[in-house]
């Protein structure tokens, strides 16, 4: 028996909002927290890496942003290839994005946690970040 | 109705949906808001809607995407132009698509809890359809590869995300249809002017603000 319109939307609709509800549950409990950047199998506070680091600004279509150079990082982190691999960018929510050596080098991460790139879309511009994975 | 008249139609609703997106959602992500759940629940369902019921044409809603898409991609008032500019035109198709199987006479949406549901469906949706159609083509476009794990791993963030957008979309729906008995039609000889008129003020407004500041 195929369902009718006048049953079938309804039941959607409530489906939609338990996947909604559940989904916001599930984001809420797996929400890491983590006051660390875990790169290559160290961990290092934001404090650390701009101790160690060296200040670079780049310039993005939303100005001009100051931070720690990427290319830096990873290689004082002792990665022998560095442009053999790729990198992924990883955020206390879940979110994570993955860069070439070629785009990470041009990066940095800022003392507000965020991640920019000088010529990428926004959606590369990670914020909290937890983990900068090299694969 | 004449293709002419349908392509200002297009032109004015999606002139009016990325004016929106680029004026009025620049202001309210600077207020912390959930900007992209309030956007597309609430203006980008009320300019597809009025719209669809305005004009009862097929296609139109996916003219309106590409129109509103390509605003928001030379806007130059705030970055990350492709993301939302792709996001933008995947909501107009799949609006398109949730609505394939519904009369363009709204009949079948006649008791509110078929309005309310039809609102949550739509805008959750169409919401988070934009949502995972960037996160794929963001990176394909730019360049940098899309992967899989990426989008795996974001994906509870994005359909919680789009709760708030479905729960707009169910007052603004029955919102809308109420506005049925209100008479929009133009006079033909102000329809043209009317419909250029108003898409003009958008485009030049959010393009050519720019070059009044430099």
């Amino acid at each position: 028996m195929i369902m009718g319109k006048e049953k079938a939307i309804p039941i959607i609709a409530m489906v939609v909002l338990f996947i909604g509800i559940f989904s916001t549950i599930y984001v809420d409990a797996n929400q890491v927290e983590k006051d660390t950047i875990e790169i290559y199998g160290r961990n290092f506070s934001l404090d650390q890496l701009f101790s160690d680091g060296v200040e670079r600004t780049i310039e993005t279509d939303e100005g001009e942003k100051t931070g720690i150079s990427l290319e830096d990082i990873i290689i004082n982190v002792g990665i022998g290839c560095v442009q053999c691999h790729d990198y992924t960018i990883k955020a206390k929510d879940g979110y994570q994005q993955t860069v070439s050596w070629d785009i990470l080098k041009t990066g940095i991460i800022t003392d507000h946690n965020r991640v920019f790139f000088p010529d990428t879309a926004h959606s590369f511009w990670v914020r909290d970040v937890i983990e900068i994975e090299v694969i | 109705m004449s293709n002419l008249k349908l392509l200002a139609g297009v032109l004015v609703f999606g002139s009016l949906w990325g004016f929106s997106e680029c004026i009025i959602g620049s202001s309210l992500s600077e207020t912390g808001l959930p900007t992209g759940a309030i956007m597309t629940g609430f203006f980008a369902i009320t300019f597809l809607l009025i719209s669809r019921m305005t004009y009862k044409k097929p296609g139109m809603q996916l003219g309106m995407g590409v129109v509103a898409g390509a605003l928001r991609l030379f806007n130059p008032f705030v970055g990350c132009h492709l993301c939302s500019a792709l996001a933008i035109m995947a909501e107009g198709a799949i609006f398109e698509i949730i609505w394939y199987n519904i009369s363009f006479d709204f009949r079948e949406l006649k008791p509110i809890t078929m309005q309310i549901s039809m609102g949550i469906i739509s805008a959750y949706f169409v919401y988070i359809g934009g949502y995972i159609i960037t996160q794929i083509l963001t990176p394909i476009v730019s360049g940098s590869g899309f992967f899989v794990g990426n989008l795996v791993a974001f994906m509870p963030n994005i359909l919680a995300s789009g709760l708030i957008t479905a729960l707009i979309g169910g007052f603004v729906l029955p919102a809308v249809i109420l506005t049925k008995k209100v008479d929009l039609r133009l006079q033909d000889r102000l329809y043209y002017p009317t419909t250029i008129g108003i898409s003009a003020f958008c485009w030049i407004f959010v393009v050519g603000y720019w070059f009044i500041l430099v």
